[in-house]
């Protein structure tokens, strides 16, 4: 499913139709039902054979409550929205919008949540904010590209576990294609889910999940994945890891193990220093990677993000340099 | 009932406590904990029982609001608008706010599940308090 360009018209709307007073990063309110928002992010790669320039997400998103049960979330968004590469001169780009997330939320109580239709896979910290403004390194680790769909397109069964306190249930399933096929990290057919995400402090909070999915290429995968998290506005730490084990057709079963550890250093509420050590080693397509990431972090409002940062390979020459500049509205 | 509430003024008045977390007399709830109403003005709740909730903030910078940002929701102003940023993108909103202590105190009274914070001296028998900070 895609679009032209509905970023026009949502801007024209966004104009002529705000009511309320508008503060950078919290969308606008155009009446009761809906508030409208977007986000877009460039960025410089410099590696060791080119140069480049992407004009990366460009996207804009509705989302309000239809009445006290039923809400939705609409997002479009074009991905290489322009590209230039300073090596050899050429550029392009594709204006083409996507359908991001298409959703309704069917509120039944706090325990009991229904959402429905195209979503981000309710996984760990990173798949859950995977927009360039809303992290705080331009690139991502490969954790979070590679080993489950980024997105969901089916039901998501959510809420607090009856009976506690800060621990959230999601159960989640798709039993047929991505609502759009060109804008998905794994093509799937099957995935089904289980989550979990526990609140112990203001700080501290974890969390797991165990899934499996089967691909348009008939691969089966079966994950087990963890996510431990502290944040005291100060410090920051966060680490992911998953373990995955693989079905091929044509060979026996291969194992992938990834994770990362990310430690967020703020000397000032803007200015942070970002550093991460990453670890990937897919047994199937015997690819393996060890990644240093130090990097920076410049907010002069949360919602408008300067970063900067350079990584150090342990295989295939892959060090570089990445700078990017991001918004949301 | 209210004499539980009357209790709860003579305590806020011996203990010092400044504000009250208010709610309609009506509503069918006891007093809450510091994480439930957290919970509730981060949006990470929405009812309380079979009670849907409208959580009320007050319009700009007070003294009230700051009290109940830094001693309940526990956050500095950077990291609550972090939260919201955040929330933008989950398609979730802030709270609604009012203009004054005494609107969220006449919104309180006649909205069935509206919870807000005024100062103590406020709080009388038309409302319920049911937290104290």
């Amino acid at each position: 499913m895609s679009l032209k360009s509905p970023f026009s018209s949502l801007l024209l709307l966004f104009i002529s139709t705000c009511t309320h007073a508008y503060e950078l990063g919290r969308g606008a309110q155009i009446n009761d039902h809906i508030n409208v928002g977007g986000y877009f992010s460039s960025e410089f790669e410099a590696g060791r054979s080119d140069e480049t320039f992407t004009l990366d997400d460009v996207a804009v998103m509705a989302y309000g409550d239809i009445n006290p049960m039923i809400s939705y979330l609409a997002e479009f968004e074009a991905v290489g929205f322009y590209h230039k590469n300073f090596s050899d001169g050429s550029d392009g780009g594709s204006q083409k919008f996507h359908a991001e997330r298409l959703y309704g939320d069917l509120w039944m109580s706090d325990d009991f949540n229904i959402r429905f239709g195209k979503q981000i896979t309710p996984i760990g910290y990173w798949n859950m904010e995977p927009i360039n403004v809303l992290r705080d390194t331009t690139s991502n680790p490969l954790y979070s590209m590679l080993l489950f769909p980024k997105f969901l397109t089916g039901i998501d069964i959510n809420g607090y576990v009856p009976s506690t306190e800060g621990l959230r249930y999601h159960l989640f399933a798709q039993k047929n294609h991505d609502l759009d096929e060109e804008y998905i990290n794994i093509p799937n057919t099957h995935f089904y889910g289980f989550a979990v995400e526990k609140e112990f402090s203001m700080e501290w909070n974890g969390g797991g999940s165990v899934g499996e999915y089967i691909t348009k290429t008939n691969q089966r995968t079966r994950f087990l994945q963890a996510n431990v998290k502290y944040d005291d506005s100060e410090w920051q730490f966060v680490s992911e890891a998953l373990l995955a084990k693989s079905d091929y057709n044509s060979r026996e079963d291969d194992y992938t193990l990834s994770g990362y550890v990310q430690a967020m250093y703020h000397y000032m509420p803007e200015h942070a220093v970002v550093g991460r050590v990453e670890h990937y080693n897919d047994h199937f397509s015997d690819y393996k990677d060890t990644i240093f990431t130090l990097g920076y972090s410049y907010r002069p409002l949360y919602p408008i993000s300067l970063k900067g940062e350079y990584q150090w390979h342990s295989q295939n020459e892959e060090n570089r340099a990445l700078f990017s500049f991001s918004v949301l509205f | 009932m209210k004499t539980i509430t009357l209790l709860l003024i003579a305590a806020s008045t011996l203990f010092g406590a400044q504000y009250s977390v208010i709610i309609s007399k009506k509503a069918e709830v006891g007093t809450l904990s510091t994480q439930q109403i957290r919970d509730i003005f981060l949006q990470k709740r929405h009812s309380l029982g079979n009670q849907k909730i409208i959580p009320l903030n007050l319009v700009g910078q007070e003294a009230s609001r700051i009290a109940f940002e830094s001693d309940v929701l526990g956050m500095g102003r950077d990291r609550l608008n972090a939260y919201w940023v955040k929330q933008h993108f989950q398609g979730i909103t802030p709270p609604i706010t009012q203009p004054s202590h005494e609107s969220i105190k006449a919104f309180v009274q006649n909205v069935e599940g509206a919870i807000g914070y005024i100062p103590s001296s406020m709080a009388d028998g038309s409302v319920k308090v049911i937290y104290e900070f």
